[in-house]
């Protein structure tokens, strides 16, 4: 579905080094920092800026040679833009309806309704879980076969959190060769969610990993320094200095938990490999 | 084309409707405290309401609207377009209604001896100018944000001011023979005459116009 190989676009202050894949029937998740080059990576994907090097394929074409129609086969909602403020929600069902030919104006109606997303007031005027999920809705009801979410989740509360997660489930399960990219600053969004993950960080991807490998394999150690100095440091990726020791990311937590049956080996979580692959020292 | 039409049509139903009101209610006051013909009212409903496709422009960029447009099915040369088309329509919408007012207002109580026929091929003219108004702010507003459009707007009609200055100006060194010449040509035109090279003129406003806008778009970085 999306294919991004060594794209490199430099600002003034920051540079965006991004390869990445995202096949079908896959949701694929992007982790990051706010400011880590999601939103950035997303906008290269959609040929919506300019980039000094690297390609990007989406549906097999580049963004630039896709026609409406093809277009007409992705849904997108972007962190930081959406419809004109000075529409409303009743004006932006026809324009849904003339653009996508299979666009489900029930069913965005319902899921309207469902959500608490007002159809009679201007949309500058909605909250930001309101825009969040207007956008999201416009985008999962118009048949499209790739979903490209840049924080769909942004500015929701837990509940509608779930509800919108639940509608990429229900999305992805309608059409098994549907693929999702979706970036989140909200880790625990991804975990239950994605395929697999790829974490940005100032610019550069860092880690990329299926998210069942991540939660059954990945595993973090603490050890004081005692216990550190014995460990085998072979499956060791990161180490971090603690009050009282080591913490240290393995991608064998089971090696470990069988041959140091007296060291904590702690469930690998998402948020712990961010906080290690960022903060922690490679070996 | 379709929905980004219906798109910039609903905002002019939420956003315009008050503007276009307002024309109407100051081309009124205007016809009955003034002394401004009927044809001012015209002119003066058609190219205020065209600006309205610019502030449509300024509408998709409010809040980053651009980036959002252009992920839906909307080609950036479909989105140039769809503004020429949008200024278009709405350009004949607003000379209808400003001759509609017109006549209401000035020609039929006064039935001042002007023929309908001849008093709506005078007001033709204002289609034209309003082109040329939209044909030179659209590019102009799609190539620089809201703040420096304005600027540049000011910068074009500066421009233009001190062009027409300097030209009226040079004419007094111009040798007399060319001048007379030049004189007797326009004369010898006629008002259909006149009124061609007008339409001729704002053709190659609008074409000129239209590629630098294609131009602007390809190239801008949302």
């Amino acid at each position: 579905m999306l294919e991004i190989n060594g794209l490199v676009k430099h600002y003034d202050d920051f540079t965006l080094n991004c390869t990445m894949k995202v096949g079908a029937g896959r949701i694929t998740g992007l982790v990051g920092e706010n400011g880590a080059g999601k939103s950035t990576t997303f906008k290269a994907a959609l040929g919506l800026i300019t980039y000094d090097a690297g390609n990007v394929t989406l549906m097999g074409k580049t963004p630039a040679e896709l026609t409406e129609t093809e277009k007409e086969k992705i849904g997108v909602t972007l962190a930081e833009s959406g419809f004109s403020g000075y529409l409303k929600v009743k004006d932006v069902v026809p324009v849904l309806e003339a653009m996508y030919p299979a666009f489900d104006r029930t069913k965005f109606l319902n899921l309207c309704q469902k959500f608490g997303v007002p159809q009679d007031k201007y949309i500058k005027e909605f909250s930001t879980g309101m825009k969040a999920k207007l956008k999201v809705l416009a985008a999962v009801t118009h048949g499209a076969d790739f979903l490209l979410m840049d924080e769909p989740t942004t500015g929701l509360d837990v509940m509608a959190r779930e509800g919108i997660l639940n509608l990429f489930r229900e999305y992805m399960e309608e059409d098994e060769n549907r693929s999702i990219l979706i970036s989140s600053h909200i880790s625990s969004d991804l975990e239950g969610l994605c395929d697999d993950i790829y974490m940005i960080h100032d610019g550069e991807i860092v880690f990329h990993e299926d998210t069942d490998v991540l939660l059954n394999k990945y595993g973090l150690i603490k050890a004081d320094e005692d216990q550190y100095r014995k460990l085998d440091k072979e499956y060791m990726l990161r180490v971090r200095r603690e009050s009282f020791g080591y913490s240290c990311l393995t991608d064998q937590k089971q090696y470990y938990l069988e041959n140091y049956p007296d060291i904590v080996v702690e469930r690998g979580t998402l948020d712990e490999v961010i906080t290690m692959i960022i903060g922690g020292e490679k070996l | 084309m379709k929905g980004m039409l219906i798109k910039d049509f609903r905002l002019l139903k939420n956003q315009g409707k008050t503007l276009f009101l307002m024309l109407l209610v100051v081309a009124v006051f205007m016809n009955l405290l003034t002394d401004v013909g009927p044809s001012f009212i015209v002119g003066y409903i058609t190219i205020m309401f065209s600006m309205f496709t610019v502030s449509t422009i300024s509408y998709d960029e409010f809040d980053n609207c651009y980036l959002f447009l252009m992920t839906l099915p909307v080609t950036r040369k479909k989105y140039v377009n769809e503004k020429y088309l949008y200024a278009l329509l709405s350009i004949i919408f607003a000379w209808c209604v400003g001759l509609a007012l017109g006549m209401i207002l000035v020609v039929i109580p006064s039935s001042a001896g002007i023929g309908a026929a001849e008093w709506i091929e005078t007001c033709l003219g204002y289609i034209f100018t309003a082109w040329i108004f939209v044909g030179i702010l659209i590019p102009l507003r799609l190539k620089f944000e809201s703040e420096k459009a304005r600027y540049a707007n000011l910068i074009v009609i500066l421009g233009v001011i001190i062009a027409a200055f300097l030209a009226a100006s040079a004419i007094e060194y111009v040798p007399e023979e060319i001048v007379g010449t030049g004189k007797q040509w326009f004369s010898g035109l006629g008002s259909r005459g006149l009124m061609v090279l007008f339409v001729g003129i704002t053709i190659a406003v609008v074409i000129i116009s239209y590629l630098c806008s294609q131009r602007i778009m390809a190239k801008k970085e949302l």
